[in-house]
């Protein structure tokens, strides 16, 4: 188990207080807390040495190109990635898929092919698709998922077939919390000769991941999930298919040569990073990978299976109480549910009176709640600063709104 | 507890006022929030000299959606068109005589939401 009490002083804002109570942070699969180490990089960055990037030939320029530059490196590791060049850096997730989807997928695409996604897929992973399918004239496939949150494996022969040209899934669900197959699901696509993007939005921040071994052929996933800031995002893509897609966003920066009429590409990565880039936020990056890596990913996913797991059993005990998705052996720290009828906003509106930071609604998954039956969940997420006490917390704190709507057990 | 769950919030919310449906509604007015699966439906039977004499409504949502709709379909019997048309947040945000909070503003304005689709619906 990681020293949680350590991991939290590295964290200020866990030690405020929300309505007179100590907060308790359960809402870190929709965006992370920052530790120390990142802020005092970002605020290093901008008093110290702090200029725009690339072409710059003065120190400020080149120091700040230099550890932008270099949070690429450390991305690159961080996923093991063959080279530098397949990092891409982008606002986030969304913004990734959709570089595939416009950039990839415009140019691969055609009617009649089929594009495979899964029924627990976030918004960010299913809008992009559906729209690229309407423009082409593609369908889109659905692999189901059974009524305990996995995916339904042996569905995938009727569905993977050679007009299947991209194949687009979840490391792991958002809601469901469910760790998918993600290398089975690759090497089936990849024998269909089938392109393969995994949504590593929930996946990258909690568990370790290895682009090579993984053999995905781009993985998308955002900095500010994993302890990073906002705005910036990552692209993996194999190098061979980022060489030969055209650009996505134009303008500055991704150009080799502009003529009146006419303009050539910037090398990788750069090709697909137009206008000044997230500076700051990149080095930002870099220095949640760094922390991240101190502790190392295996210890991260173990600690957040044993405190999911606490946290599972502790919620089951309450009567009236309906987690949705697989038992925690299967899922990272993502628990949502149901509990006594009550509507997911009157919880979270009474939890965090109690301090208790929770998720309310569809989280960006719609039609997964359809397929489940629930129009909302109320969602807690567990990351590498929550302790079991917080799950007791939490419980607490439902026992709590529940009394004060008269949903006594 | 806090001062929005109050009482009388719990109370309209357990026992709904003006539920149900009715024979021969003149204005029909729906709202349907799909990101929290709020929804409501208010139906308004006017009088002969045009203002609010029946309503009733039915609905799905969280507390607060609920009960202001239910204050809401008290406070709008006896009003003509125009003073229904004339209505504003604030006075229906009001009605719930609590703190309604940025977050929690969009749930207690839902049967405004609602009546004010019905009246363009009533106009179109």
């Amino acid at each position: 188990m990681l020293k949680v009490d350590r991991i939290r002083a590295d964290f200020p804002i866990l030690s405020r207080q929300v309505h007179g109570k100590p907060l308790v942070f359960l809402d870190s699969a929709a965006s992370s807390q920052k530790p120390l180490a990142v802020l005092e990089a970002m605020e290093r960055a901008y008093r110290e040495c702090y200029a725009n990037v690339h072409r710059g030939v003065y120190t400020l320029s080149e120091e700040a190109t230099c550890s932008y530059e270099e949070a690429r490196d450390k991305v690159a590791s961080f996923i093991n990635a063959r080279v530098r060049e397949e990092i891409v850096f982008t606002r986030n997730t969304t913004e990734s898929i959709n570089l595939v989807a416009y950039s990839w997928g415009r140019s691969n695409i055609g009617p009649g092919d089929r594009i495979l996604l899964t029924e627990m897929e976030h918004h960010s992973n299913l809008v992009p698709w559906q729209l690229l399918a309407q423009e082409k004239g593609a369908e889109l496939v659905y692999l189901p998922i059974t009524d305990d949150g996995f995916l339904q494996m042996d569905r995938l022969d009727e569905l993977l077939d050679e007009r299947v040209r991209l194949v687009a899934f979840t490391m792991m669900s958002n809601v469901l919390g469910t760790i998918t197959p993600a290398k089975e699901l690759v090497e089936r696509a990849h024998a269909v000769g089938a392109v393969v993007l995994v949504d590593g939005a929930q996946g990258v921040p909690h568990l370790p991941v290895d682009v090579q071994e993984l053999g995905c052929d781009f993985l998308a996933f955002s900095g500010h999930k994993m302890c990073g800031p906002s705005g910036i995002g990552v692209l993996y893509g194999r190098e061979e298919l980022l060489e030969a897609m055209p650009p996505f966003l134009s303008g500055g920066d991704m150009i080799r040569r502009v003529e009146f009429h006419r303009a050539t590409w910037n090398d990788l990565p750069w090709k697909f990073e137009a206008g000044t880039p997230a500076i700051v936020e990149g080095i930002g990056l870099g220095a949640a990978v760094d922390y991240l890596e101190g502790f190392g990913m295996e210890a991260i996913a173990a600690h957040e299976r044993e405190t999911v797991t606490y946290a599972m059993e502790r919620l089951s005990a309450l009567p009236g109480m309906q987690i949705v998705g697989p038992p925690a052996r299967a899922r990272g720290g993502v628990v949502a549910f149901s509990f006594r009828g009550i509507h997911p906003h009157d919880l979270a509106h009474l939890l965090d009176l109690e301090g208790v930071a929770v998720r309310a609604g569809h989280h960006c998954a719609q039609p997964l709640h359809a397929r489940l039956g629930l129009t909302a969940t109320t969602r807690a997420s567990f990351y590498l600063y929550n302790s079991p006490d917080e799950a007791d917390r939490l419980a607490e704190a439902l026992e709590k709104a529940a009394r004060a709507l008269g949903k006594e057990a | 507890m806090e001062d929005l769950y109050r009482e009388h919030i719990l109370d309209h919310y357990a026992h709904p006022r003006n539920w149900g449906r009715l024979e021969n509604p003149d204005i029909v007015a729906d709202a349907d929030d799909p990101s929290c699966g709020d929804q409501v439906h208010i139906e308004i039977a006017l009088d002969s000299t045009g203002r609010v004499e029946q309503v009733a409504f039915e609905g799905e949502g969280c507390m607060i959606s609920m009960a202001s709709t239910s204050l809401f379909t008290e406070y709008i019997k006896g009003r003509s068109l125009e003073e229904l048309a004339a209505l504003t947040e604030e006075e229906v945000l009001t009605l719930l005589d609590a703190p309604v909070g940025p977050s929690r503003r969009r749930c207690a304005l839902t049967p405004l939401v609602a009546l004010r689709a019905g009246l363009q619906r009533l106009k179109g």
